[in-house]
């Protein structure tokens, strides 16, 4: 019989796609916004210290790009990120693996993750500013901290929840306990652990600002921009940064998006 | 390979008494013939596929897995010498055909090239050619039966044990999938155990069918099946198939219905 003619058929049909307005939709919706705000600014008589109009955030925009004081900023905060979100993963996933393999270490981790998780992150900061100071390794370990969580909860999860099924089946297939645990155990974890990356990606951004927002003796990062145009009521600039911010957001979140379907396919879309 | 199955006793802890579900088993399951267990769900049929397969310890009884044409050697444990394809096939999604098929092989440490060969090997003689390198989320139903077959004959045990294998397909899949496999039975001779609730399905693949009673499971009766082999789809029409059918049903409707009102009362 042919198979290939029916793996053709069995592949679901290429959606049809939705027409030309409905698609501009989202567009056109953020066009309208743009335009009412400006309308409103100009014909309402709001001084730009309150609220600036768009044309004029974006020249703001422009001029910041153009002079490098965002471009820098921004880099400096990606670079923290990364350095924070890197630590919380890898310790993440470690101890989380750990953890749900070993009896053991579970009943010695369990009760610290309970006891610390729901205490917010952030209040550790003046304790970690004692400590630690305000530069560099003050930003990592409060970024670091909070998003470690998410990640160790979450893996810890994936591993637990390993379908017994597919333990069986690579057992009957002549697996012993090591080759299940690396063969079964820990890819069955990935979609979840792949969650935990992403709400401990975010949470990082939070923290990595939020930290040079409060103390950042670097005085570098967006976080250090935005508390600092604020101050001195240069309310432009600080529409600007925060315009820089969320695109910087998006961008992350969606490259992270795409690197786990690279490395994992059939994950994505599975927790 | 011979299976020996004496008293077999199975016994789930529920927190109280226990549910029996497997009753004194006695059955002789002989080298190279196709069993099919067949009863209402909930009888116990998969637990004795799978005790005979080493992946549920028994609560008391035993089971000799001794070769006939060498029976001094000590008999293999459960397990040893068979391989389960499962009803929910448990594939491993992040793997495509080929490390599927392979992986037996690949646990057992064969080497790379060796075990692809082989797994080409099979694949190809499964009708799955060209797909090696899919995921299997691309496959449909009756392609990743055909994996699972697959990887379970890989292992070149002499007893394969189906757990409903079939049950989820729609119903031309099921006949060139039953087709599929009778060829294969018919050309290797393994001893096969064939757990089903389908009635023709096990006169159609059957040396012979085990007949089990609802909860707890016992053996009700055991039907010999003489047709002729090479088996094809077309045995459906015939007279022979139609009596043992008949047959088959009048003994299992009785146990549908037992069945039907444990359920009633665990419900209530």
């Amino acid at each position: 019989m042919s198979v290939s003619a029916r793996a053709r058929s069995g592949r679901p049909a290429r959606k049809r796609r939705d027409p030309l307005w409905l698609r501009l939709l989202p567009s056109l919706s953020v066009v309208l916004f743009l335009l009412l705000w400006e309308i409103a600014v100009r014909g309402g008589d709001i001084a730009p210290i309150i609220l600036p109009a768009p044309s004029s955030v974006a020249r703001y925009l422009v001029a910041m790009i153009a002079d490098g004081s965002l471009p820098w900023n921004l880099a400096v905060t990606f670079m923290r990120i990364m350095a924070g979100f890197l630590v919380a993963g890898v310790l993440g996933v470690l101890v989380g693996v750990l953890m749900g393999m070993s009896k053991v270490l579970e009943r010695v981790i369990d009760p610290w993750i309970a006891a610390l998780y729901p205490l917010p992150k952030i209040s550790l900061i003046p304790l970690l500013i004692i400590w630690l100071g305000t530069g560099e390794a003050y930003i990592l370990t409060i970024s670091a901290i909070t998003a470690f969580f998410p990640v160790v909860i979450s893996t810890y999860a994936g591993i637990r929840q390993t379908s017994q099924e597919l333990v069986k089946a690579a057992r009957d297939l002549g697996a012993n306990t090591r080759q299940v645990q690396m063969n079964v155990v820990i890819p069955a974890a990935i979609p979840s652990i792949f969650a935990g990356l992403h709400l401990g990606m975010g949470v990082t951004i939070i923290l990595v600002v939020a930290a040079e927002m409060i103390g950042g003796s670097n005085q570098s990062g967006m976080g250090y921009l935005l508390i600092r145009f604020g101050q001195v009521m240069e309310t432009e600039k600080v529409f600007a940064s925060l315009v820089a911010l969320a695109v910087f957001g998006g961008v992350i979140m969606k490259a992270q998006g795409a690197i786990d379907r690279w490395v994992a396919p059939w994950a994505v879309g599975k927790s | 390979m011979d299976i020996i199955v004496e008293k077999l006793v199975q016994v789930w802890d529920d927190g109280g008494a226990g549910v029996r579900a497997l009753d004194g088993i006695d059955h002789h399951f002989k080298s190279g013939t196709l069993t099919c267990l067949l009863g209402p769900s909930g009888c116990g049929k998969s637990t004795l596929a799978q005790i005979v397969g080493g992946i549920e310890t028994a609560t008391s009884g035993t089971i000799r897995i001794v070769d006939p044409a060498n029976p001094s050697l000590p008999p293999a444990r459960p397990g040893e010498r068979s391989v389960m394809m499962w009803q929910s096939l448990n594939l491993f999604p992040w793997r495509n055909v080929i490390d599927n098929v392979a992986f037996g092989l690949e646990m057992a440490g064969v080497a790379r090239d060796e075990r692809y060969d082989r797994a080409r090997a099979l694949i190809a003689s499964v009708g799955l050619k060209n797909f090696e390198e899919k995921a299997c989320s691309q496959l449909s139903g009756g392609m990743r039966q055909r994996v699972a077959l697959a990887r379970a004959l890989i292992m070149d045990r002499p007893i394969l044990l189906m757990d409903e294998p079939f049950a989820a397909l729609d119903a031309q899949t099921k006949i060139v999938m039953q087709e599929e496999l009778t060829r294969i039975f018919e050309r290797m001779r393994k001893t096969v155990l064939f757990v089903t609730h389908a009635i023709d399905e096990a006169i159609l693949l059957g040396d012979e069918v085990v007949v089990m009673t609802a909860r707890p499971g016992r053996i009700k009766e055991v039907i010999k099946i003489d047709l002729p082999r090479p088996r094809t789809q077309e045995l459906v029409n015939t007279h022979e198939f139609g009596e043992l059918y008949d047959r088959i049903l009048h003994l299992i409707r009785e146990e549908v219905l037992n069945a039907m009102r444990q359920q009633d009362e665990a419900i209530a």
